[in-house]
């Protein structure tokens, strides 16, 4: 096993300089990512707002003392003076999104039964009017039924049934949950991953690559008597080493950054398809190295492709968000079935063989790709061997 | 026989690099492979390491026909390659440690050997070095090192002594000469003539791939017909005075050049007393004048019409 130490000591002689490029890339996707993820949860999370109206009342009776509790609870009161000019200003500048007006009567009426109407000017196709008009039929449509339903009921009566129930709510449980804010970062994480992944790793292989391909090195091994399969196994070994311990650090410091999801299956998966990931990259690595000879070209080679598929493949980018024609291009390479694969990781809520299915068929194309970028390494070394 | 060649022959397109080359080396011998730079000498090294492939021709090894998986064979040569072959991020050490480990898998046994040819080369104090950090010539002896740690019975050097100061160069040609004493074959290859005559017990002298002549120093210097080549400094001599000399007993030619008159004479006579009895006559004005005999850049010469370093 020379020919694999020789790999072990040849990356321990690097280690620094490949432990810089994990922390760098580390620190900027750790960022990258918590920003996101805190614009995300702004933009998707919901948190009742409150709509400025003006109520113009023009009568004080406790059925609607009590209408004006309860449109509080959805509603902010604007004072506005009862003036036309005044209340039509208010509107126009959006000082209030509507006016309801309570006219004279309108109690009596309602209490006898009798058909009555409020009094309301609105914004048009003002969506945050919604809540209002829901809350007005709500309690109306409520004290209508008592009031039917129950001869001689007392003003104070009917507020007070009105409270309770409009106080009740139903629990409701989910059994389908939505996706969850913390795998919801780990997806964007382990997307973003694939960046500082393919980075490093084509970065710490080229440079392993570029030795053994030397020549001269090469010849000389070539005159031992071990061989050029054995050392070819033992280098790709050596390689494969490098970018299990690359993948594990990176995806532990992961996971330490989110420990709060990492019993959850999502996170499991996610690392699956981490893995299988980084394989395809060894796969790459291996390619570009065997192309490449020289260490100038391979940072060329490196930000060029690395780049080129994250950005298309929707690394950086939501993939809803890149277009069919480009997505169409970016399925010729790995990192679209690896993003497309965490995405559906991320959407899953139950674990079985039906839903799993298309990850595990996503998983099958990623190997698929590393197995390609091998064979057409390993053809091309076996092309170029010095015996010829 | 521990190397034997036969009619080997190894085109690179239109170029012939090696034309019918045939030659066998003894055990215990120091094989010279001379020739100009390009003469095939790389190219043949190649072929009989199986690093190329040739055209058509026999190579055996140990009695057994060498191939790209003749490990057995493998085990037992050790090269030292013209290019300097080691790795800039393992330490001397462990560059010796990792060439022995590849045909020595025991540790213990790897440790003493590479002890020893650390102690061999001269590299005691620089085993923690780093390759950049050490001379050209530290750097030849680094890579001698890793050729043969294993303790090989052939040993392949080709030109170790390129780009070397001299006192490295005696360094490494004492060494070949002491790993001969020790029981290796060596094939040493080179287009500095004196370090061949010096150390080969027997000389392959090629040019375009092809033989131009084998044997011993000696051996090969008989075969030319110059016997002594006396050299006169000097600024005043005339044509006529050429042709006089031209004309003296023993003389196979003359050629007057850059204030140096160069005088070729056969075999067999002393002719330097003849030609300063001339000088004296003629009363002729020289700085320094000297006889050599004839060396293997002589026998290139006159076989090929040109010299070693053309």
């Amino acid at each position: 096993m020379q020919v694999f130490k020789l790999c072990i000591k040849v990356i321990n002689k690097n280690k620094y300089l490949l432990l810089v490029y994990v922390v760098i890339f580390l620190v900027i996707s750790f960022t990258l990512s918590l920003t996101a993820v805190r614009e995300m949860e702004t933009s998707t999370s919901f948190k009742p707002a409150k709509t400025e109206i003006a109520l113009i009342n023009e009568e004080n009776t406790p059925l609607i003392n009590g209408f004006r509790a309860e449109l509080a609870k959805v509603a902010t009161f604007v004072d506005i003076p009862d003036e036309t000019e005044a209340l039509q200003d208010a509107l126009y500048f959006r000082q209030v999104s509507c006016i309801i007006r309570i006219p004279q009567g309108f109690t009596e009426k309602f209490m006898n039964g009798e058909n009555v109407q409020l009094g309301k000017i609105s914004i048009p196709n003002s969506i945050r009017n919604v809540y209002i008009d829901l809350c007005i039929d709500k309690y109306f449509n409520t004290a209508r039924l008592y009031v039917q339903n129950m001869n001689g009921i007392t003003q104070q009566e009917l507020v007070q049934y009105l409270k309770k129930d409009l106080y009740d709510t139903t629990s409701v449980e989910m059994i389908a949950k939505g996706e969850k804010t913390s795998v919801t970062n780990l997806n964007y994480f382990f997307n973003l991953f694939a960046y500082p992944m393919l980075s490093i790793i084509i970065l710490g292989m080229s440079t392993l690559m570029l030795i053994f391909n030397d020549k001269d090195l090469k010849m000389r091994n070539s005159c031992s008597p071990i061989s050029s399969t054995n050392i070819s196994m033992q280098f790709v070994l050596g390689n494969l080493t490098f970018t299990f311990v690359s993948w594990l650090i990176m995806v532990l410091s992961c996971l330490l950054l989110n420990f709060k999801s990492i019993f959850d299956f999502n996170t499991v998966f996610l690392v699956i398809s981490s893995f299988v990931f980084a394989f395809c990259c060894s796969g790459i690595s291996f390619l570009i190295g065997n192309l490449v000879k020289s260490k100038d070209a391979i940072t060329a080679v490196n930000n060029v492709v690395t780049l080129g598929m994250c950005f298309i493949s929707g690394v950086f980018v939501p993939q809803e968000a890149i277009g069919s024609s480009v997505l169409k291009i970016a399925s010729f390479m790995p990192t679209y079935w690896y993003v497309k694969a965490n995405n559906t990781i991320a959407k899953l809520t139950r674990f079985t063989l039906d839903t799993v299915k298309p990850v595990l068929y996503d998983f099958l194309i990623i190997i698929a790709f590393g197995l390609a970028f091998f064979s057409v390494s390993l053809a091309i070394r076996k092309k170029y061997r010095s015996y010829t | 026989m521990v190397v034997k060649v036969k009619d080997l022959v190894k085109r690179y397109r239109d170029i012939l690099a090696l034309d019918h080359l045939s030659f066998s080396i003894n055990e215990g011998e120091v094989f010279g492979l001379l020739g100009p730079n390009g003469s095939g000498k790389t190219t043949a090294i190649n072929c009989i390491l199986s690093l190329l492939k040739y055209d058509r021709g026999e190579i055996w090894i140990f009695g057994q026909p060498m191939r790209p998986d003749a490990y057995d064979i493998k085990r037992n040569i050790g090269i030292v390659m013209q290019n300097i072959a080691v790795y800039n991020e393992l330490t001397a050490y462990q560059n010796i440690d990792y060439f022995c480990g590849l045909y020595v898998k025991d540790k213990n046994q790897r440790k003493k050997l590479v002890n020893e040819a650390i102690e061999f080369v001269g590299l005691g104090e620089f085993t923690k070095f780093y390759p950049r950090k050490l001379s050209g010539g530290l750097l030849r002896r680094l890579n001698i090192a890793c050729g043969i740690a294993h303790k090989p019975k052939l040993i392949i050097l080709d030109e170790p002594t390129v780009a070397v100061d001299p006192q490295s160069r005696n360094k490494i040609l004492e060494g070949i000469l002491e790993l001969n004493k020790q029981g290796a074959t060596i094939i040493y290859t080179s287009h500095y003539m004196d370090e061949v005559e010096q150390i080969c017990s027997r000389i392959l002298i090629i040019d375009k791939g092809r033989e131009i002549a084998t044997g011993t120093k000696d051996e090969l210097k008989a075969m030319i017909s110059l016997g002594e080549k006396i050299t006169v400094e000097s600024y005043s001599i005339t044509e006529k005075q050429i042709s006089a000399i031209k004309k003296l007993p023993g003389i196979t030619s003359v050629d007057y050049k850059n204030n140096a008159l160069i005088i070729k004479s056969g075999k067999g006579t002393n002719n330097l007393e003849t030609v300063l009895d001339f000088i004296r006559k003629e009363n002729i004005h020289f700085g320094r004048i000297y006889s050599e005999m004839p060396t293997l850049n002589d026998v290139f010469l006159e076989i090929t019409g040109k010299e070693l370093r053309d």
